[in-house]
Parts: structure tokens; sequence; C-alpha cells
């Protein structure tokens, strides 16, 4: 089997995953949150208006057809209107995306980049000074909460030093530099410890494999040992831990955008369930589903590429 | 007499533990000829892989290290030596070859890679064409059918006892003086087993190396070795040559490891005897007895083993069977 028809294989298990996912945003929606009549009409609303409403909304249609049109709105991205802005969801979406990346993308790069390549360093010098203090700081920088460091970084930072603007945004590059800084490398700050853990440990698992021994008896260098034997190894849980981070750059920081008064997706989340924007949550809830299912097709693709006991005969 | 290429000489090996450290090899002297081979027998923590790794340079440091003793590779010590020296020394003059062959290979390239990968380390001045020729070469060497195919594949496509050879084949590639087998054979079938020691007598002739074989069978060092030396608890406490350690054990604990193989009456099919073993445990090394390590699972023991007259040292009893026993059987 080629790895094209592998793919479309593997697409095709994409469609009963995403019409269960379909499923379970409808019952949430339908089923387990309030009447939207109670958000959109208040407490003192006589039975017609309500019926009105569910009319308008097209809730008085039966559930299949309901469920259907949130199937269809996975496929053709027609999420409707915004209760509250009245405009078109995705249309929004559109427009907030940009400035999510402005701060996700070089995030993304930048703490990989850095937490990757410490932790190939300390995974060298295992057991020996370096190590044991890059674990401890990347301990001690994970028990802070986020939150503390975003206060923290506003203040000291931006109000106290003036490094940077406290909050804004500007659109257009190299406009959006000044205010995109700050979050970026305070979002770097809190991802490094846990993530230079993670990849640590991967690259000591392998680091105590036999191969290893074996080239090493071959009279492989440390070096390409590590960048070779090991890296190439250590691809698979590195790639799985990289690529499932991608959905989120889309959808944006949730609190730091908010904090910083980026207009971008994660603030309009964090707005529209603030003011009980269904038809916006659902949007953004389906969109981020598709997000993982199909970065989880591409992972699995990427293993066949990588590893050779997962290609397929 | 051959030619003595690798000499061992009072090998000290320590380990730093959370409990203290431990001597895993303990004053072990051993040479390897040109041609010969050598096996080193003993239980599961006697020192013998210990042994094997410190000769070539690989004892993890930390916690491990070579705390005293020589290890001369045609004169020359490699204890202490450059990390670059010896690596050009590891893998071309000194290859080594182990017991997981399930394991020992890098899955993410084929096989013929790591054969080449070899090559190209100490044979830089051949081309990329000539070192994918003589690794098809090598795997023709050691018996693996349609090596021209074979070299593309992963080590996952193939048997345990063909990543064995492919083990053997890397190990083989730069022609080295000594080969290091450590219970090459352990891992796999009987049947597999006997091709492969079959392989490492016959590549050993063509090529004239000197082999270690590490092993805690006996059947596999009666078939295969020139000369034996037992470990005990990171010490040898008996050696000579084959025939004569096979034919005459004079210390307990060999013969307490012959009388544990089972063996067949041939003529009526049934076992002659009931199998024994050797009582009680092995002692640890954080708490070993004063005196001879093995007094409290020997039969033979005296007042003298435990401790009044120092530990037994090994001592010449008959032209070269050495034993460390102040008891020796006759």
């Amino acid at each position: 089997m080629n790895l094209y028809s592998y793919i479309f294989r593997r697409l095709l298990y994409v469609v009963p995953v995403l019409l269960g996912v379909c499923l379970i945003i409808f019952v949430i929606f339908n089923v387990v949150a309030p009447d939207p009549a109670f958000i959109l009409l208040g407490r003192h609303a006589t039975i017609e208006q309500i019926a009105t409403l569910h009319r308008e909304l097209g809730m008085d249609r039966p559930f299949i057809v309901q469920y259907i049109d949130i199937v269809k709105s996975a496929f053709t991205f027609d999420f409707g209107y915004s209760w509250s802005s009245k405009q078109q969801i995705w249309e929004m979406i559109k427009a907030g995306a940009g400035p999510s990346l402005t701060i996700t993308l070089p995030l993304f790069i930048l703490s990989n980049v850095l937490s990757i390549s410490i932790a190939l360093l300390v995974a060298f010098y295992r057991g020996k000074l370096i190590d044991k203090v890059v674990l401890l700081v990347s301990i001690a920088m994970m028990s802070i909460p986020s939150l503390a460091y975003i206060l923290f970084g506003q203040w000291f930072f931006a109000a106290y030093l003036g490094w940077f603007e406290i909050a804004g945004y500007e659109p257009g590059f190299p406009n959006f530099i000044p205010y995109t800084l700050l979050p970026v490398l305070l979002y770097v700050a809190i991802s490094w410890g846990p993530e230079t853990r993670f990849y640590r440990s991967v690259i000591l698992d392998e680091v105590y494999q036999d191969y290893v021994r074996t080239a090493r008896a071959k009279g492989v260098s440390e070096l390409s040992v590590m960048f070779k034997h090991v890296l190439k190894n250590a691809m698979i849980p590195i790639l799985t831990q990289i690529i499932l981070q991608i959905p989120f750059l889309i959808l944006g920081l949730l609190l730091a955008e908010s904090f910083f008064s980026i207009p971008g997706l994660g603030g309009i989340i964090i707005k529209a369930i603030n003011t009980s924007d269904f038809p916006v949550i659902k949007a953004m809830t389906i969109l981020s589903a598709i997000g993982f299912i199909l970065f989880g097709v591409i992972t699995d693709v990427l293993y066949t590429v990588v590893d050779p006991r997962m290609r397929l005969k | 007499m051959a030619e003595k290429i690798l000499e061992v000489k009072d090998l000290v090996v320590e380990f730093k533990t959370d409990r203290g450290t431990i001597k895993a090899v303990n004053g072990v002297n051993f040479d390897v000829f040109k041609g010969k081979t050598v096996g080193i027998v003993g239980e599961s923590g006697s020192g013998k892989s210990v042994s094997a790794l410190a000769i070539m340079g690989l004892i993890p440091s930390p916690p491990g290290r070579v705390a005293s003793g020589q290890i001369l590779f045609n004169g020359k010590s490699l204890v202490n030596m450059e990390p670059s020296e010896m690596r050009k020394i590891r893998g071309n003059k000194i290859a080594m070859i182990f017991q997981e062959p399930m394991t020992s290979l890098n899955p993410v390239f084929t096989i013929g890679n790591q054969i080449e990968e070899v090559i190209e380390l100490h044979q830089p001045q051949l081309s990329k064409k000539e070192r994918t020729a003589k690794a098809v070469d090598m795997l023709r060497l050691v018996g693996i059918p349609s090596p021209e195919s074979r070299v593309n594949e992963y080590p996952h496509q193939l048997s345990g006892g063909m990543r064995q050879r492919v083990m053997i084949a890397i190990a083989l590639s730069c022609e080295p003086d000594i080969l290091i087998a450590d219970e090459p054979t352990t891992a796999l079938d009987v049947t597999i087993q006997a091709q492969i020691l079959e392989l490492m007598k016959k590549l050993q002739k063509e090529l004239g190396m000197g082999i270690i074989l590490i092993t805690h069978d006996l059947g596999v060092v009666a078939e295969t070795c020139d000369s034996v030396a037992v470990m005990y608890c990171g010490q040898i406490v008996e050696a000579a040559d084959v025939k004569t350690l096979f034919n005459h054990p004079r210390h307990p604990y060999t013969k307490g490891l012959m009388n544990s193989i089972p063996s067949f009456d041939s003529t009526s099919g049934r076992k002659k005897e009931r199998l024994q073993t050797i009582e009680g445990m092995v002692p640890s090394l954080f708490d070993l007895p004063k005196g001879c390590n093995f007094q409290d699972r020997c039969s033979k023991v005296t007042e003298q083993c435990r401790g009044s007259h120092g530990e037994p040292t090994l001592r010449d009893l008959d032209s070269g069977h050495l034993a460390a026993c102040f008891n020796p059987l006759n």
C-alpha cells in the first residue's frame, strides 16, 4: 500500500469521528445548555416571544434536521451570525486569526526550538550539574501559575521598566511587534518548563537503549550518537507533541489575548463565553475539533515517514 | 605459542551507588591470543560483562570507573586513553556483539546503513559505492541470503538470528583483532545458537582474530573456547585450558557449575541422575564475607576459608591450571 492510499484511508476514518463530534456538540448545546430564549429575551418573556425566537433560531425543527445543520457547518464553515455582534461568524474568525497567529506562530517556533535544543543539551550531560540545574529551574518555572507571569510581566517589564507596550494592538507588520513581543516572551517562559522536561525525558528514554550502546561500540562519537541515532528515534514522540500544538496556534491564547487586548480568536472565545454567544462558541468548538482530527491524521502520516516499523506493507 | 594481543592485568572496576562503592570487577587477569578464543564463564552479576565493557572503554561513567589495573592492547594501554583515540580502536580493532540482538540494532536505519556507518568511520578512504558493496559482502559472509536486497531492509524485518548475524557483520566489517561476544547466543533458539557459534568459529579461522566469549553456558564454552576463566563475585576463581578445566575442575564452584548442567544417558535416553544445584545464593557485592567469597555455598569449607588466612588468591596448581581455593579438589 502506498502513501496516498494510506492517507485516503486515514481520511475516511475522519468522517465517523467528525459525525460523533458533531453529535456531542449537538447534545451539549440542545440538551445540556439552557434554552437560548432565557439568554436572549430575559426572564420576563412571553410564551409567544419564546415561540417566535425558537422559530427564528430553527429550534422548532426536528432534532435530526438541527443535527444535520451542525454537520453541514463543519464542512461549509457557515456558522451563522453572532448573537451579540450580529456579524457573520466566519468573517469574525478570519479577522481574528491574523492577530492570534502573530503571537502564536513566533511562540510556537521559539519555544519548541529552545526546549528541544536545551533538552538535547541536558540529555547529553545527563546526571551532571547543568542537567540538575535545568531540571530544578524548569520545575520551579512550571510551579508558577501562568497568570502570575502575565501580571508580573505587565507590571514589571511594561509598566515599571517601560520596555514593552502594556496592552493593545496595531495590525500590519512590523507595527504589531511592540505589542506582541511581551506576550510571546512570557509564554515562551510559561511553556519552557513542561516542554523541556517532556523532551528531556523522551530523549533520555532513547539514550539508554541497547542500540545506543551498539553505536558507541562501533566507535561513533558522542555527538553523532546524540544527533543521528538518538534524535531520529526520539522524533516520534517529539512530532506528536509538536503537531498537536498546531490547532492551538489558530485558536489563540485565551488568557493572554484578553489581558493584552489583542483582537485575536482567544479574545473572541472569551467574549463569547462571557456573553453566552452560543453560535460563536459552537463554531469555535467545531473548528478546534476539526483541527485536532486533521492534525492527528497528519501526525499519523508523518509517523510512517519517520519510523520504518510503521511503514505499511 | 600464539601472539598475545590483549593483556588484562589486575583490573578493578568500581561502581558508585547510593549504598556505597562496589567492586564489580576485582583484580581480574587474563590474556587473549591471536586466533584463540578465551571463555569467561559465570553467573549473572559475576562481573563478566563489566570486564568486557571495560576493555571497550564503555563503562557508564558516572557511576562506574576503572579504579586500577591495566588493559594492554598490543602493548598499548587502553585505560585512560584519549576518547578520540579510543574511538579509533572501538569497532575497528576491537569489536563487540551483544546479548540482545532484538534491540541492539537501531530500528530507524537500514541494516546496510548501519554496516556502512562503521566502515565509513574507520575506512574513510572508501567511496559510498565501495562501502555499499562491502556491506553486501559482509552480509554474504555472515550467511544472510540474498544480501543485495536485504541490505535495504530494516531490523524489524529480520528474525533474531538474522539480526545477530547483522551484528556480527557490523563487528567484523573492519576485520578486528579482537571480537568480544557478550552472551551472543543466549537470546537465540538452540539451533540458531549452534549456527551462530559455527559462524564465529569459521570467521575466526578466516580472519585470525582473538575472541573473548562471555557466557553462562558451559556447553557453549566446551564447544568453542581454547581456554576458560570462571568468574565469581568479580574475581576469577579458576582458569585453565578448556580440556583441563572440563576433565579436572579444581575449584568447588566450577565443579558445582558442571553438576548443574542437565545430562542425558545416551543409551536409555533417560536422565542419569537428579540435577544438582549450588546451594545458597551469590553474596551481595555490598556485603562480601571475609575470606573466600564462595564459603557459604561450598561443601569443602574449612576454618581457613572463613578469613583466618585472608582471601584465597589464584595460584598455579598444575602447569597453567589456576584456581583460587584453599582446598582445591583433586
